[in-house]
């Protein structure tokens, strides 16, 4: 009787259309789906998961002045701040990425952005920055304390973190098989695997595209160069740093990860589009896998070895 | 650890995006905004054509230009106003509505359909002639649809520009309407 029951819930549950919605978070569009639900409890568990985004959208952005990344570049190297648990995780994630990448990945850069005009200069009192991310310091109360003024800006790692945030808070809901995708920072959860194009095109005439299973992905580009302009509302490089060196990475490169995590891949990216072939090694350490498309080599696999769907 | 992935190349023409119609993807229609957005309340169509004098008010409160005076509003039984517009993406129209709550706040935004999921690289579905012949390790589902694309630039600078045209519109058009 019990399997007749459970085939036929699976048949059910196959049978219910998934439902997708799109909202503007992070300076970009986040997308949800969900499958193998009724559309209304689907509806519910989306609209939960859309809090969970917003919520972290509200507390992190760099433009707010009412964030907490607003309020820590304000006052942290006054005293310790308190911040959210959410906020505490991302800035421990990115600590634990700077630590072993010994300092390529960097939230500190908020203000190389701004003198590139990829961030706008934040208003009120700043001090104007000058430290990085060893000068981050959390005390054992939570409290976050800058040694020097800083402006950190999450915009590197905040989206791959709402990502899984609004996967867990669906998996919470009762959701088995569901994508979240922020601006292109993707997880997939589920047995079902999932195809996703990468927004490359290649002089070989071939669309790379991968297929991914209970994993999440990010890309980025490093772009074709910009010109030089003394004009201060162009922006003037893209919108990667090199945390040690303070410069724009090395153009030409296109960078998609696979890790468990989105918080993983979307961090990830951003150190493999700094270093590039030397960054194999690291990705290891996080079980991340990475595809490099280099302009002038082609593309190239790095960091560990996945199973195949 | 359960991650599985595999890297393949589809020939250019093959990659279609799924959804429909356009190659987009409809999320909801107006009447299933409405009802998210405002669960419960009926709605009343209200819509109006802006005045010259209103659309420059509208320019000089938000910063960002009125391409059309046709403003497409509902009034809220539970109070507020839904209003459905759209914006330039990259390569087309982004439908979206938004709800504005009766003290002038916005209730939420969604985006009814997106269409900018590859640009301009969306191709006919008859590309299955291509595939005559086998290759070793990719023997593809053919019709298995690609939903998402990672890496291709998405910013939501347009909608974030109409949503503050719009929170202009309610301000000079709407907040003091009796009607």
């Amino acid at each position: 009787m019990e399997s007749i029951v459970s085939s036929q819930r699976m048949k059910q549950s196959s049978n219910h259309r998934s439902v997708e919605r799109a909202q503007p978070w992070l300076g970009t569009v986040v997308s949800i789906r969900v499958a193998g639900m009724p559309a209304a409890e689907a509806q519910d568990a989306i609209n939960a998961a859309f809090e969970e985004v917003a919520a972290i959208h509200g507390r992190m952005s760099f433009h707010d002045e009412k964030s907490e990344v607003s309020r820590l570049n304000r006052c942290a190297f006054s005293g310790p701040v308190q911040v959210h648990r959410q906020t505490l995780e991302v800035l421990q994630w990115a600590l634990l990425f700077s630590s072993r990448s010994e300092g390529c990945f960097d939230i500190s850069v908020g203000g190389e952005l701004v003198d590139w005009n990829v961030l706008p200069r934040p208003s009120g009192s700043f001090r104007l920055p000058k430290g990085s991310w060893r000068d981050i310091e959390i005390g054992r109360d939570g409290g976050v304390f800058f040694h020097r003024p800083l402006w950190i800006d999450l915009g590197g790692i905040a989206k791959g973190y709402a990502v899984d945030c609004a996967i867990e808070r669906l998996l919470s809901c009762g959701v088995s098989s569901c994508v979240v995708n922020a601006g292109g920072d993707i997880r997939v959860a589920g047995r079902q695997p999932e195809r996703i194009a990468l927004g490359l095109q290649t002089a070989e005439g071939t669309s790379p595209v991968v297929e991914l299973s209970e994993a999440s992905i990010a890309s980025s580009d490093s772009g074709k160069g910009r010109k030089q302009s003394k004009q201060k509302s162009v922006q003037r490089y893209g919108p990667h740093v090199h945390g040690i060196r303070r410069s724009p990475v090395p153009e030409g490169r296109f960078v998609c990860v696979i890790a468990e995590r989105c918080v993983v891949a979307d961090s990830m990216t951003k150190v493999v589009l700094a270093e590039g072939r030397n960054s194999g090694e690291f990705l290891k350490e996080f079980g991340a896998s990475a595809y490099l498309h280099d302009s002038s080599s082609g593309w190239e696999h790095l960091g560990s070895e996945i199973d195949v769907p | 650890m359960n991650v599985k992935a595999r890297f393949l190349f589809l020939p250019l023409g093959a990659v279609v995006i799924s959804g429909g119609p356009a190659f987009g993807t409809t999320y909801l229609t107006v009447e299933q905004a409405q009802s998210i957005l405002f669960p419960g309340a009926a709605f009343q169509p209200d819509s109006r054509t802006l005045t010259e004098e209103q659309v420059k008010a509208i320019e000089r409160a938000s910063g960002v230009s009125v391409r059309n005076k046709q403003v497409k509003v509902w009034k809220v039984s539970t109070g507020g106003w839904f209003l459905v517009d759209e914006v330039v993406g990259k390569h087309e129209y982004i439908p979206f509505a938004i709800g504005i709550d009766d003290l002038g706040a916005i209730k939420g935004i969604e985006i009814l359909e997106y269409r900018e999921a590859y640009g301009g690289q969306i191709r006919e579905a008859g590309w299955r002639q291509q595939f005559t012949g086998k290759r070793a390790g990719m023997r593809l589902q053919l019709d298995k649809q690609i939903h998402n694309v990672s890496g291709a630039t998405l910013s939501c600078k347009h909608v974030t520009d109409g949503v503050n045209r719009l929170l202009a519109t309610y301000e000079t058009v709407l907040k003091s309407s009796v009607r």
